[in-house]
């Protein structure tokens, strides 16, 4: 059932995205067929768009796993950028060798994210501040924190714009694969995406934590009424989701870039929530919410060069399979009068929600 | 000319694992009340969604005025005249009557909108049901009472022929429900016919002419309530016979399992709503708080229960002091509490009923080991519980908990309360809302803890449960004592008069 | 529900159809690339009949009308399709990286553009791996030069030119009119980040002031923490605030360098020229005159110091499609090239201003006088 409200959502988005190209004179089957092709005709293009979605399926873990237990974490741009730094900074001034170098700048990376998301949940425990008035905040503190550290200390000889690129024994790529793909950016960035959305899963359905995280997230009242401690649990749920920004940040930083550039907010961090949003919270299908996002990013770019329509409106098409592909929510909402347009000519027997007995 | 205004032909209602309408027929005479009587989740609700067009049937008809007609949605039934009370009134809080009755058909002149002849017509409605609803008043403003009354005007301004109330008394006072007895009585006078949805016999023997009694989805029967004793509508309801009469054991007090010194509460706009309280309860006995609603019971459970902070005082629990105990900690030590707010603070509605049945002991073996949940462990306590206390839902333990009637949910909490083996039970309202199936179900549970020899804070705002189930009774006012009597040497009118802040004995409190 | 997957599968299936159906007419159109060009496969060899010309660029901007860069490029862009009638089409990079910007080349590569022009220094990584990865695409990079991360010099390929402009010289001649134009008073700058070219513009704009103070007794003070850094190019917000600041305190004139960001700092002069303030501000990269007007037709715009992106673009495709272009090497515009300076029209300079302007520049050209490309010590003009 919830699939089928984001398989409505991304339909709508195509639907809305067909009129804008008609609209702007080009034919819509043709311009979705290159907008595909972008991002899966080749081995290097599938890949690519692979090792982008990466940084997204963790940054929608990030924003789901807040959001199972009702925080809204719109921090996961600052905390991408302080797990990045960390993980970079670490990996330019270590001189590990591989074995010893890799795990250090994960667990940075990792520390990193949890330190910055771990503000506005303490702020949010103790004196009950909107987390995400503080989530916003910390972004721009952590926005200027990178510019300054690394301005000051790891500019590249070269752009001033942007840190000295780390040593590949610090970088999630890998020669086997990038061979393997014939020069993607996919690197080892997709097994901490699929272990991260393992453990995810296993925290919320398994767990003592999960437990009283989602009861938290559902009824905080029933969750006091159990005992449960409902400020440490909003603290360690924004750890949590911070560990997974700064794994996004590691991912992004230290994959598919081997460097950082200041004065850039990594616009990954707020395609999480989009992600999320799709995905309608499940673990699983923010993983695929995830590439389907990075398909639309990546074969943009081929679909404009093929087609007559300047990247602006190209931009408008695919913002808008976005805008509705996010509003799930509504079509969830209305989702019965969707079953009822589609089931209208033959009176059907299932409909109902199901879950409305009885209520006094 | 059709003999009945509305008629539902086995009518048949599936959701996934439950029927919850299997062939059940209701025929509606014009000018009659016809009460629709059942236990809860016996599929009044749904039936009456059909007639409004909510859902549809899976089989049957429905028949208006003799003719068949199709409703597949609530504006088709209020084009044929059928109109529907809520139990939920779903009113604009700041929006006048006028405003609210004309929401969705706003008389226009030109591009503005003609609010005066509305009023108008409003107030002359008003005038001929004999509703006394001021046209020109603000929703926030007026009374629950008089905010159904507006809700009832809703449907009367869209000429509707057959009313149907949800619930209607649940919300109101004894006066009020006085009152709308009399308005159901002008609506019907005036040529209306009215469906009600209740499980009150004593206001279907007070203003029903028929009554048809569903069980589980099935239609039992349809009598003449002038020719039908209470007790024998009460039977069909439930199915089995009902003793109104709480058995109930001489015992003898035990130790004092609860004591508290002198507390202090603040309530949640920040004054003391208990002021320096003093009580006991000993094992094996029920006491019961009988007040008002709003002088202090809920202040004074949350501070037993930990939700809320004391500021003075003590509480202790079995002779330890419990006053700064995380909540956690209390639960351990045996505190149970069936909350007044079962949707709110008892369960988790977005959670499987099994996953509610170990909201408080989740942490502890066997449910959980090293901070890993025990599925299994969980899924067959869960199990048990829904067993022994006849908690009855579409997919069992598995269903969500809001998919719940609110008697199955009632039930559940219950159940999950007392299989924790409290050595203190704190109900508070246990029975609020609901059929008189579940609470004699519920009560016989409570009774049974006490003569198990635990005890027992009873928290209701019903006279007659307090009356009938205590053992010791004290009356509570402004957040004190205000008196204190055994429950078999006192009646109604005595509690009555200390609930309203008469103290016996000049308000000196005896332990 | 299972008729609704049906039907949905049924909609998805057939849209797929369709898409196939376009993409086997996308392909027989002549200007379909070779098929399975992906961007590390050696590139098909070039048929006989060599195809016409298709110039691609990749914008280091969200926007094409920045008024800066990537305008200008495009400009000089369209100019040669006019007079050469080539197809043309510009891209932007959904993620500005040196990956991103990888990608739109790949995929304007794949569309079949066999030359692309990439305007500034944040593309020196992606033209580095590009150029070796497409040697059969003729690569323009403005303003910068291809080079490998952490690598101490530049690489340039075969079949890329890079070019760079003089940007100091066109700083001096502006900074150098400016004082002249105004006589006295207090110069400030709003820059972006802190990069090379603009490091280039600020020693060249110093220089000219103190040129004009020495020489023909004008007094200009500047300060140097009044050429402030705001680290962005994109925040006009950020940039009205500043330059509000800077004419706050005492500066008369704001030097705005840093594309959306400076768009800000004409806003702030525009609001105080409108209420009677005599502010004035210059502008960058572009001759941006008509970004200062004012509501009475009068611009707050002095001059603007210019880098002539367009006319360098035309004449590399112009080059490329005489047969004649130069790669390998960095191609340096300068003033003797008419490569930067400023516009050749100011009408808030004095003709006696602008033709001494124009003979200062025409020293530059000639040697005469030398613009040192290092920073500029102003301590002794507070």
């Amino acid at each position: 059932m919830k699939i089928l409200v984001s398989v409505i959502s991304i339909l709508l988005g195509f639907v809305a995205g067909a009129l804008l190209m008609l609209s702007s004179g080009a034919n819509p089957l043709t311009g979705f067929s290159y907008l595909f092709q972008g991002g899966l005709k080749s081995v290097t293009r599938i890949c690519n768009t692979i090792a982008y979605a990466v940084p997204l399926m963790l940054t929608g873990l990030s924003v789901t796993f807040a959001f199972k237990t009702g925080l809204f974490n719109i921090g996961a741009p600052g905390q991408m950028l302080i797990g990045g730094l960390l993980a970079n900074v670490l990996a330019l001034t270590a001189g590990l060798p591989r074995p010893l170098l890799l795990p250090l700048v994960i667990a940075a990376s990792i520390v990193g994210g949890m330190v910055w998301a771990a503000v506005p949940g303490f702020l949010k425990a103790r004196f009950n501040v909107n987390e995400v008035v503080s989530c916003i905040m910390m972004n721009w503190v952590a926005y200027w924190v990178v510019y300054i550290v690394i301005s000051d200390h790891f500019k590249s000889t070269t752009i001033d714009t942007e840190s000295q690129v780390i040593p590949a024994a610090a970088s999630l790529k890998t020669e086997a694969i990038t061979l393997l793909t014939k020069g993607s950016n996919l690197n080892l960035g997709i097994f901490i995406a699929i272990i991260a959305t393992a453990l995810v899963i296993f925290i919320l359905n398994r767990t003592v934590l999960g437990y009283e995280m989602k009861a938290v997230g559902f009824n905080r009242f029933a969750a006091e009424y159990g005992g449960i401690n409902v400020q440490k649990n909003a603290v360690l749920a924004m750890v949590i989701s911070g560990a997974l920004s700064g794994l996004a940040g590691l991912t992004f930083y230290c994959g598919y870039l081997s460097n950082m550039r200041i004065g850039v907010m990594p616009s990954q961090g707020f395609d999480g929530i989009a992600v999320a949003l799709l995905a309608n919270c499940a673990p699983v299908g923010v993983v695929f919410a995830a590439i389907f996002f990075a398909i639309l990013q990546t074969g943009k770019g081929f679909m404009n060069a093929m087609m007559p329509i300047p990247p602006e409106i190209a931009d408008t098409i695919i913002a808008t399979v976005i805008y509705f592909a996010a509003t799930s929510k509504l079509i969830e909402m209305n989702l019965d009068r969707i079953k009822k347009f589609f089931g209208r000519k033959r009176p059907s027997k299932s409909e109902g929600s199901g879950e409305h007995v009885e209520h006094h | 000319m059709a003999e009945y205004v509305v008629e539902m032909r086995d009518i048949v209602k599936d959701f996934p694992g439950l029927r919850a309408n299997d062939h059940i027929t209701l025929q509606l005479k014009k000018g009659e009340v016809h009460a629709l009587l059942g236990e809860n989740g016996a599929g009044k609700s749904t039936l009456m969604s059909i007639l409004f067009g909510l859902y549809r049937a899976d089989e049957g008809q429905i028949l208006v005025k003799g003719k068949e007609v199709q409703i597949t949605n609530p504006n088709v039934a209020n084009e044929l005249g059928i109109g529907m009370v809520h139990q939920h009134f779903k009113l604009v809080h700041n929006f006048t009557v006028t405003e609210n009755i004309v929401l969705g058909l706003e008389p226009r002149r030109g591009v503005t909108m003609d609010l005066k002849s509305a009023a108008a017509r409003i107030a002359e409605l008003s005038r001929q049901y004999g509703l006394e609803v001021d046209p020109n008043a603000k929703i926030e403003e007026i009374s629950v009472g008089m905010q159904q009354r507006v809700e009832i005007l809703k449907m009367l301004y869209r000429d509707a022929e057959v009313l149907i109330f949800d619930e209607p008394t649940a919300v109101l006072t004894p006066m009020e429900i006085r009152e709308l007895i009399a308005i159901m009585k002008n609506l019907i006078s005036e040529g209306k016919s009215i469906i009600l949805i209740t499980h009150k016999l004593k206001e279907i023997k007070e203003v029903a002419d028929r009554c048809t009694i569903i069980r589980r989805g099935r239609h039992i029967a349809t009598v003449d309530v002038a020719a039908t004793s209470e007790q024998e509508m009460a039977e069909m309801m439930v199915g089995h016979e009902i003793s109104f009469v709480i058995d109930k054991e001489e015992k003898t007090p035990g130790d004092p399992v609860l004591q508290i010194e002198d507390l202090s509460v603040k309530n949640s706009h920040g004054s003391l709503g208990l002021r320096d309280f003093s009580l006991t309860v000993r094992g094996g006995a029920i006491v019961g708080i009988a007040g008002v609603d709003g002088n202090g019971q809920s202040e004074l459970v949350e501070a037993i229960t930990g939700l809320r902070r004391a500021e003075k005082g003590k509480i202790l629990l079995n002779g330890e002091e419990i006053t700064h105990e995380t909540i956690a900690r209390r639960i351990r030590r045996g505190v149970s509490h069936i909350p007044e707010d079962r949707q709110k603070r008892g369960l988790v509605l977005d959670y499987t009923v099994e996953e509610n049945m170990v909201l408080e002991v989740y942490g502890q073996r066997p449910f959980s080991k090293h901070g890993l949940l025990n599925k299994r462990a969980i899924h067959d306590y869960a199990a048990r519980i829904a067993d022994d206390y006849d908690v009855r839902a579409g997919e069992g333990v598995l269903s969500r908990a809001g998919s719940l009637s609110g008697g199955n949910q009632q039930k559940a909490i219950i159940g999950r309360e007392i299989e924790k083996q409290p050595v203190l039970l704190i109900a508070v309202q246990p029975t609020r809302g609901l059929d008189v199936g579940s609470i004699e179900y519920i009560h016989k549970r409570i009774v049974e803890q006490r003569n198990l020899g635990r005890a027992v804070l009873l928290v209701s705002l019903e006279l007659d449960e307090v009356l009938q189930l205590s053992d010791r009774i004290v009356a509570i006012n402004a957040g004190q004592v205000i008196g204190e009597v055994l429950a078999k040497d006192t009646d109604e009118n005595e509690v009555g008069l200390m609930m309203a802040g008469v103290g016996k004995d000049g308000g000196g409190v005896e332990r | 529900m299972k008729k609704i997957l049906a039907t949905v599968l049924a909609i998805c299936i057939g849209m797929s159809m369709l898409a196939g159906c376009g993409s086997q007419q996308g392909s027989e159109t002549p200007s379909a690339p070779a098929d399975s060009a992906a961007q590390s496969e050696a590139p098909a060899e070039q048929p006989a009949d060599k195809p016409a010309l298709k110039v691609g660029m990749v914008c280091n901007a969200k926007t094409i009308d920045d008024k800066s860069f990537n305008q200008a490029t495009w400009a000089g862009i369209t100019r040669a399709a006019e007079d050469f009638g080539i197809e043309t089409k510009y891209l932007i990079a959904a993620d500005q990286s040196a990956a991103g910007f990888l990608q739109e080349i790949a995929n304007l590569y794949d569309a079949g553009f066999r030359m692309i022009i990439t305007p500034g220094y944040t593309f020196s990584k992606a033209i580095f791996d590009a150029q070796k990865i497409y040697p059969d695409c003729k690569f323009v990079i403005l303003d910068s030069a291809p080079q490998d991360d952490g690598a101490e010099a530049p690489e340039i390929a075969a079949n890329t030119a890079a070019i760079d402009y003089a940007a100091q010289e066109s700083g001096f001649v502006a900074g150098f009119a400016c004082a002249l134009q105004l006589k006295e008073g207090e110069f400030g700058a709003l820059f972006g980040q802190e990069i090379p070219p603009t490091k280039l513009f600020k020693t060249g704009f110093q220089q000219g002031v103190i040129y004009a103070n020495e020489n023909f007794g004008t007094n200009i003070k500047m300060k140097e923490e009044n050429f402030v850094w705001s680290g962005s190019f994109s925040d006009a917000a950020l940039g009205q605030q500043i330059t509000a600041q800077l004419f706050n305190s005492g500066c008369n004139l704001v030097y705005c360098a840093c594309g959306t960001t400076a768009l800000g700092g004409f806003n702030e002069a525009k609001a105080r020229a409108e209420k009677g303030e005599e502010v004035w501000v210059v502008g960058c990269d572009v001759d941006q005159y008509e970004d200062g007007l004012l509501e009475d037709g009068r611009s707050v715009t002095l001059t603007s110091t210019m880098k002539n992106l367009a006319n360098s673009t035309y004449d590399m495709i112009k080059a490329e499609l005489d047969g004649e272009f130069v790669g390998g090497q960095q191609i340096i515009f300068d003033a003797k090239n008419g490569g930067v300076g400023i516009p050749e029209t100011n009408p808030n300079l004095s003709d006696e201003v602008q033709k001494e302007a124009d003979a200062v520049l025409e020293k530059i050209k000639t040697g005469e006088i030398v613009v040192s490309a290092e920073p500029t010590d102003v301590s002794a003009y507070n």
